[in-house]
């Protein structure tokens, strides 16, 4: 069974939507790329898929299950990293941690445990009392990291989580999705850094204009395009140049 | 090119209108009754007091020396804004019309200060001194001539220097103010020109070291931010502010409070709310306010219909709006996605005010231990409190 079940989902802000008649599927330990130019609708489907907007049409499962059918269960299944870090001004990173184990039901050992692997993974020990007031862009994306790998969750949902970090920290962060999937966890990833969505997602969502233009491997979506040998690059501008044509 | 001066028009308007907006506020509130009266009574002592005052009275060098200070403190309006160290960088040659504007709105909306002080020190001026009155009015003439050198000294002292050491400039700008203004209280009106020549000269320096200098955007960006959050935290009294994002502070001292929300699912929220009362300025220091004037009320008048009126009257205004700031924040928070109860946040909340409307009840009740019955205040507050919380929407 699948993870998240995104069926005919249409929706937006106002009256005109900006996503239209959106379905995909992930399944048990995969990570899928969600690509598409500014304003293709990869926030907005971010946003539906997390519940702080609500579909107009259409339905989201995770795990079988609505949002409105079970909240709890709902925002239990899964974790969210949003591409800009969202930090308390008033507690530390610390107290972020501890925050974030309180409401997902962690007991105080599984949280020590769990924050001991992933402070040392990030290089953050030693900022434990640190306000965000104080934390450059990358670290405070990685606070908001360390938060979202520590539910251990059955659903990451990652946007744009490359922008600001340093290389070992997106070495990190690539390591730890790996693990994660290896342990089952599935993982919707939204990134313009096409290359590194090629090398790591085991497929690819490729939105436009509201949209779902494509979806599959790369060797799908080679062959949905006719073309053979091209990178997810050329393959992003033949679809632009596409679209521009029509 | 009309580009710079529509720029400048249209921050102006902005600028305006954002003023305007909270001065609203800050004029239909009570302060506009506190500022009648005390003018109404200020005014009326001055006048009783010119009635007495000997002629030995220094009126000339206090005159001269709050009128150069004032002279002196000529901060530029020049109402530029962080993205404009990018794109205004291809205009540069173009500023200067840009700052012509600026400039004017600088003098215009400070030299009635200066005026107005002046204005009202004619008639002790006139009771102290053998001025006649068109020697005092050519000395208003040459303090609005004062005022413009003023701006477009200290205009140009901050240009070149970025504004380093800019109380140095202001001294010496005061001092040869306040000397000019002295020499034309004392009849010299030819030294108090002089002196003013020497102004002239001293911006004149100034001026021509601005030449070739790129625009320190940075710095007058700086200026204009710190002057708009000092109006902001002013206008904040009277008004909720919604650009006001209260600072942080650890306040460790406070740690052993958080002991009473334990580890436990059901408490992030308590978690959350209870640091974000304590560590955030502008809730801590609301409560600290409001507690400290009804425990000053409560300790020093002595009829306990009055003091329990009042009582009750911090408690609504403290419970209100502590709730209301607590509850508020329309922007996304991750405590948004938390697997818990919708209204765990409001539950919270309502704990924490409960708690330190508690506190304030307590300490209220202990500083009128003297008077009878204080008793019977830490019930009202309480009881007030309660009451407030469930009866006001959330």
């Amino acid at each position: 069974m699948s993870v998240l079940e995104v069926q005919h989902v249409t929706g937006g802000y106002t009256r005109k939507p900006v996503i239209k008649e959106l379905s995909f599927t992930i399944g048990k330990g995969e990570l899928v790329g969600l690509i598409g130019l500014n304003g293709a609708g990869k926030s907005t489907t971010i946003k539906h898929i997390i519940g702080t907007m609500l579909p107009k049409e259409g339905d989201i499962r995770l795990n079988g299950i609505t949002l409105k059918e079970n909240m709890d269960k709902y925002r239990t299944a899964f974790s969210y990293i949003p591409e800009t870090p969202v930090l308390y001004d008033e507690l530390t990173l610390r107290e972020h941690l501890q925050l974030t184990a309180m409401a997902y039901n962690l007991d105080e050992a599984t949280l020590a445990a769990r924050s001991e692997i992933l402070l040392k993974e990030f290089r953050m020990e030693k900022r434990l009392n640190w306000f965000p007031a104080h934390f450059s862009k990358g670290m405070r994306q990685k606070v908001m990291i360390m938060c979202a790998f520590l539910v251990n969750p059955s659903l990451y949902i990652i946007d744009e989580p490359f922008v600001g970090l340093d290389p070992l920290g997106i070495q990190s962060l690539l390591d730890q999705m790996d693990e994660k999937k290896k342990e089952g966890a599935s993982i919707l990833m939204s990134t313009h850094i096409l290359s590194t969505a090629e090398k790591h997602c085991d497929r690819i969502i490729l939105l436009h204009e509201g949209r779902v233009r494509a979806q599959g491997t790369m060797t799908d979506l080679r062959t949905a395009f006719g073309m053979p040998n091209a990178t997810l690059d050329d393959l992003y501008i033949a679809m632009t140049k596409e679209q521009d044509n029509e | 090119m009309n580009n710079l001066r529509d720029v400048w028009s249209s921050r102006f308007m902005h600028y305006i209108g954002e003023v305007q907006k909270y001065m609203q506020f800050i004029f239909t509130g009570h302060i506009a009754i506190v500022l009648v009266f005390l003018i109404g009574a200020g005014g009326y002592q001055y006048s009783e007091w010119l009635k007495v005052v000997s002629t030995d009275f220094p009126a000339q060098t206090i005159v001269a020396v709050v009128i150069g200070i004032i002279l002196a403190l000529s901060r530029p309006t020049t109402l530029l804004r962080e993205p404009d160290q990018v794109y205004l960088l291809p205009l540069e040659s173009k500023m200067p019309q840009y700052f012509k504007k600026a400039l004017a709105w600088t003098f215009w909306s400070q030299v009635w200060l200066v005026g107005i002080v002046y204005i009202i020190s004619i008639p002790l001026l006139k009771a102290v001194t053998t001025l006649t009155i068109s020697e005092i009015w050519a000395i208003f003439f040459l303090i609005v001539v004062l005022k413009y050198l003023s701006v477009q000294g200290e205009f140009s002292y901050r240009y070149s220097s970025r504004g380093h050491l800019i109380w140095g400039d202001r001294f010496i700008r005061a001092i040869i103010f306040g000397l000019a203004v002295y020499m034309g209280l004392q009849a010299q009106l030819m030294l108090a020109f002089a002196l003013t020549v020497i102004a002239c000269a001293y911006v004149f320096v100034f001026r021509k070291k601005c030449a070739g200098e790129p625009v320190p955007y940075e710095h007058f960006v700086n200026l204009e931010q710190n002057r708009m959050m000092s109006f902001y935290r002013f206008a904040n009294y009277f008004t909720d502010v919604p650009h006001l994002r209260g600072s942080i502070r650890r306040r460790g001292w406070l740690d052993w409070l958080y002991k009473s929300v334990p580890y436990a699912k059901g408490n992030a929220q308590k978690y959350l709310v209870f640091r974000t009362f304590v560590r955030t300025d502008d809730h801590f220091y609301l409560w600290v306010r409001l507690t400290a004037i009804s425990a000053v009320i409560v300790a020093f008048v002595d009829i306990p219909v009055v003091t329990w009126i009042i009582a009750a009257a911090l408690s609504f205004a403290t419970t209100i709006q502590l709730k209301q700031a607590l509850l508020s924040g329309g922007d996304f928070r991750m405590d948004m996605l938390y697997p818990q109860p919708e209204d765990a946040r409001k539950k919270a909340v309502q704990q924490i005010v409960r708690l330190s409307m508690i506190v304030q009840a307590i300490i209220v009740g202990l500083c009128g231990i003297m008077q009878p019955m204080f008793f019977v205040t830490i019930f009202v507050i309480i009881i007030v409190s309660e009451l407030t919380t469930k009866m006001t929407k959330s």
